[in-house]
């Protein structure tokens, strides 16, 4: 089954009064347990289709269904349900709620999904112990290194078991060392069979992932695989 | 108890007789004839009980009296007779509430009224200026609860203010990171978002005044309708303005300056790093 | 978690929460203030009337109990005529007037009162021995008097009326005995009063062979009829006005529009306050978090959930700052009513600030709605944020 399937995916942006075009008709299959790299120059379209394929905006024009269900047709709380529970996100800033520890970061989109307080609490635990931070969990977002921020991050979006993992550019802001961790952890979701999306610069996590979509002035130009490379 | 208090008017008639030139006349002030539909030339019937004859006069003249603030609020009406008219009426002949006594020129009032005080023939003599203090209490103590109401509000505002100041502070926090990572002093800096706290509290403060000048109005306007008064109620004075736009501008440039220290005792980088 | 996320983002930011709590509070309190000052000085006027259960008043023609010096004439026909009435359970009689006493070489004069021992709702015993019905040798006194004069109980007094002014001589003068300290319930703070048989006083008071009254105060046996007899009394004695202390209070309304007026103005204003104060806030906090609320919204978080958020600090601010602001308000309560009770000549029993529940709870109340009100419109904004766009923003 796809986990993503877009057709002829379109998105307008008024910026200042001026119509950019950041996504041209773009067509995507993402099959589950896909492990998939979406990479591009700049103003190229790939943070734009990230949106899209989480659901986090939705396209000018063209087909989106996410896990079976079209886009278009979801309210506003249909789509927050989905992102909720169909996917996870990693974002380049971590975006981890400051003021909360790292369980309860990982605990805030389980307690939204009604899991009850015992529960919730036994599952953060799992996830930051599989995410190597199983000794901080009570420190709080502020306290954490850039490193241990995106790996809570990652224990986040994997909280309510989704079908999909976007991350955008989630190793952009570490060090070396550090963002090799992050992708070996990523290797280690898609042995699991966590179906992945990423978008990236770094050429060094593209040429580790299985498919690779290039785009290029908002379309589609290469969507290869490994080991067609 | 001054007499008026305890004069009942029993009823009015429409000027009918033509004898008008035998009844003693009277002067009634503007709102009893308003409300009453009284004008000169009418005959009015007054008792100074309910249980005494009524006697007939004539509304001779219709006056506006002084604005007192002492009887705006009670509601009573007022009512001038000629002085033996008056006693006749409360059958009091020979009988005076109060004189007044105008001393000659460079006699301070005080020596007059203790010289009036002793031989004291049923009387007490009080300079004006005693009496004017003595039936001014009520409203030094409504100035003193005006006066506590300021501070409560004062200091209201200057919280306000404090929060609005810290809030700005937090939003200059890149600017005055980059201000001081190109070089600029920390006293430039500091002296820069003081002179905008200044400039901030400064158009304020012209603001608060057009508002209070606004509110001054309205305030008149109503009580004035409300009480059929010329009182005025609200009262911007020169000194009120200078006090008002002085403490507002002294609490702009005490909280700009507290704000700004905030600022500029930060390491310009932590500034930078907390602004991004 | 709701409640964890709320608190600890209040926390953030200690110096800047703890100045909108205060701001809050002051705004509270006055607005306490003002709710106490509105319905205050009635409430307190009509617990002073009522206070010995008397719930009707006469006094002469055309002026309210002792606003005037006049007098009813012929009071005793009046009063057998109401002993009369089925529904009265009592009547109490009081005539004041101005007396004298030679202390040393001076002559104090006090306020006297002539009352009827056996039905009295002008003062409260608080030491010694009360009047006993018939006692026309016996003398009751306010503190103040007692002290002006020196009086201790059981101390003999030459009481003197009608004194002439211009010879300094009372025309008549009765010897009564200290039998209590009370305290007068229509005094004003320090007033020399002293109270005795209500024929004693008329005897020393002006025209005694007009056999005048200053005041009636009428006890009926059921509240619900205390209107019917007042209009029963007013019907028989036309000469005399009477008021129920419900029509006493409309009256009493009237001359406090002005503190009525100021206090809704005032009350109006701290609620102005207090909305603009949480609102600019709010909506400045908002505005700094909003990528964290764009990050909730793309994790799965409802709109719902985000505007409970922000409604809740809203509610935290304005909750903490209404406690605060009703302790603030009970303290500056007891002040401004310092001020307005030396007021010359109130009684001192009168309070313009009457600490009541009802007024405490709504004033905390209209806060407090006011305060989350007020933090609508940020919660909105953080629920409408767009997510992407604002997410983009927030990578820039």
């Amino acid at each position: 089954m796809s986990v993503v399937l877009g057709r002829d995916l379109t998105k307008v942006y008024s910026l200042n009064g001026r119509q950019v075009a950041a996504l041209r008709g773009v067509s995507l299959t993402i099959a589950a347990g896909e492990y998939l790299a979406i990479t591009g120059p700049s103003g190229s379209g790939k943070s734009t289709l990230l949106q899209l394929l989480g659901g986090l905006d939705s396209p000018s024009s063209g087909r989106l269904e996410l896990m079976g269900r079209a886009v278009e047709g979801l309210s506003d709380d249909e789509l927050t349900d989905l992102r909720l529970r169909q996917v996870g996100f990693v974002f380049q800033r971590f975006h981890l709620m400051p003021v909360l520890t790292a369980r309860e970061n990982v605990e805030l989109p389980l307690a939204e999904a009604g899991v009850g307080r015992r529960e919730r609490g036994q599952r953060a635990a799992e996830l930051l112990a599989y995410v190597g931070l199983a000794d901080r969990s009570d420190h709080r977002a502020t306290q954490l290194s850039g490193g241990e921020m995106q790996r809570v991050a990652i224990a986040r979006a994997l909280a309510n078991r989704p079908a999909l993992i976007l991350a955008d550019e989630p190793t952009g802001e570490l060090d070396a060392a550090t963002g090799a961790q992050i992708l070996a952890l990523f290797d280690q979701l898609h042995r699991d069979g966590v179906t992945l999306v990423v978008v990236t610069h770094d050429e060094h996590l593209a040429a580790r992932v299985p498919r690779r979509v290039h785009l290029q002035d908002g379309r589609i130009d290469r969507d290869e695989l490994a080991t067609a490379r | 108890m001054s007499p008026f208090g305890v004069l009942a008017l029993l009823s009015w008639l429409l000027p009918t007789a033509p004898t008008f030139q035998q009844l003693p006349g009277i002067a009634i002030e503007r709102r009893l004839a308003d409300r009453h539909g009284l004008s000169v030339g009418d005959t009015v019937l007054l008792t100074p009980k309910p249980d005494r004859p009524a006697a007939r006069y004539l509304v001779e003249a219709v006056y506006q009296p002084k604005a007192d603030p002492a009887t705006a609020l009670r509601g009573e009406y007022q009512i001038r007779f000629h002085l033996p008219e008056l006693a006749r009426l409360l059958d009091a002949p020979d009988r005076v509430d109060r004189i007044a006594v105008r001393g000659r020129p460079g006699v301070p009032p005080d020596s007059t009224a203790f010289r009036l005080n002793q031989p004291a023939f049923g009387y007490r003599a009080y300079p004006s200026e005693l009496i004017a203090a003595e039936s001014s209490r009520t409203f030094a103590v409504v100035s003193r609860f005006h006066r506590a109401i300021g501070v409560i509000s004062i200091v209201a505002s200057a919280v306000f203010l404090l929060c609005i100041m810290l809030l700005k502070v937090e939003e200059r926090r890149l600017d005055a990171a980059v201000m001081r990572l190109i070089g600029i002093s920390r006293a430039t800096v500091f002296r820069a978002f003081v002179l905008e706290a200044t400039f901030v509290a400064a158009v304020g403060s012209v603001l608060g005044v057009g508002l209070a000048a606004v509110a001054g109005a309205l305030t008149n306007w109503v009580y004035r309708r409300r009480f059929e008064t010329s009182l005025v109620f609200s009262h911007l004075s020169v000194e009120i303005v200078a006090f008002g736009v002085g403490l507002s501008l002294l609490l702009g440039v005490a909280v700009g300056a507290l704000a700004a220290r905030r600022l500029v005792t930060a390491r310009p980088l932590a500034l930078w790093r907390r602004a991004g | 978690m709701t409640w964890a996320l709320v608190v600890r983002s209040l926390v953030r930011h200690p110096v800047r929460t703890l100045l909108v709590i205060a701001g809050i509070a002051v705004a509270a309190a006055l607005l306490l203030d003002m709710v106490m000052l509105a319905g205050g000085m009635e409430r307190s006027f009509s617990r002073m009337l009522l206070s010995r259960g008397y719930q009707i008043r006469l006094s002469p023609k055309g002026t309210l109990p002792f606003d005037s010096e006049a007098m009813i004439p012929a009071i005793t026909p009046i009063l057998e005529d109401l002993r009369d009435d089925p529904d009265i359970e009592q009547v109490g009689p009081v005539l004041a007037t101005s007396l004298h006493v030679s202390v040393g070489d001076s002559l104090l004069t006090v306020v006297g009162y002539g009352v009827d021992p056996a039905a009295q709702g002008l003062y409260e015993l608080e030491s010694g021995t009360d009047l006993a019905p018939g006692d026309s040798t016996g003398l009751v006194v306010s503190e103040p008097a007692a002290a002006a004069a020196g009086w201790r109980l059981g101390d003999t007094v030459r009481l003197q009326g009608r004194l002439d002014p211009q010879s300094a001589r009372a025309a008549v003068e009765r010897v009564v005995v200290v039998r209590g300290v009370v305290r007068f319930l229509y005094d004003a703070r320090g007033q020399r009063s002293v109270g005795a048989d209500f024929r004693l006083v008329q005897s020393l008071g002006r025209q005694p062979d007009v056999d005048p009254a200053s005041m009636v105060m009428v006890k009926v046996r059921a509240d619900d009829r205390v209107d019917a007899v007042a209009e029963r009394i007013a019907a028989a004695h036309r000469t005399v006005e009477v008021n129920s202390v419900a029509a006493l209070v409309v009256q009493f309304r009237s001359r406090l529009v002005y503190f009525q007026q100021l206090s809704l103005i005032l009350a109006t204003i701290s609620l102005v306050v207090g909305v603009l104060l949480v609102g600019t806030i709010l909506t400045i906090t908002v505005s700094e978090r909003i990528g964290e609320f764009a990050v909730l919204r793309g994790i799965g978080v409802r709109r719902a959930r985000i505007v409970r958020l922000v409604m809740a600090e809203g509610a935290v601010l304005t909750g903490v700052g209404a406690i605060g602001g009703v302790v603030l308000g009970l303290v500056t309560a007891r002040y401004l009513d310092a001020i307005l009770t030396s007021f010359p000549g109130l009684p001192a029993a009168i309070s313009f600030f009457v600490p009541e529940r009802t007024a405490i709870a709504r004033a905390a109340i209209a806060v407090f709605v006011a305060g989350v009100a007020a933090s609508g419109y940020p919660a909105w904004l953080a629920a409408r944020a767009p997510i992407a766009e604002t997410l983009r923003a927030d990578a820039e």
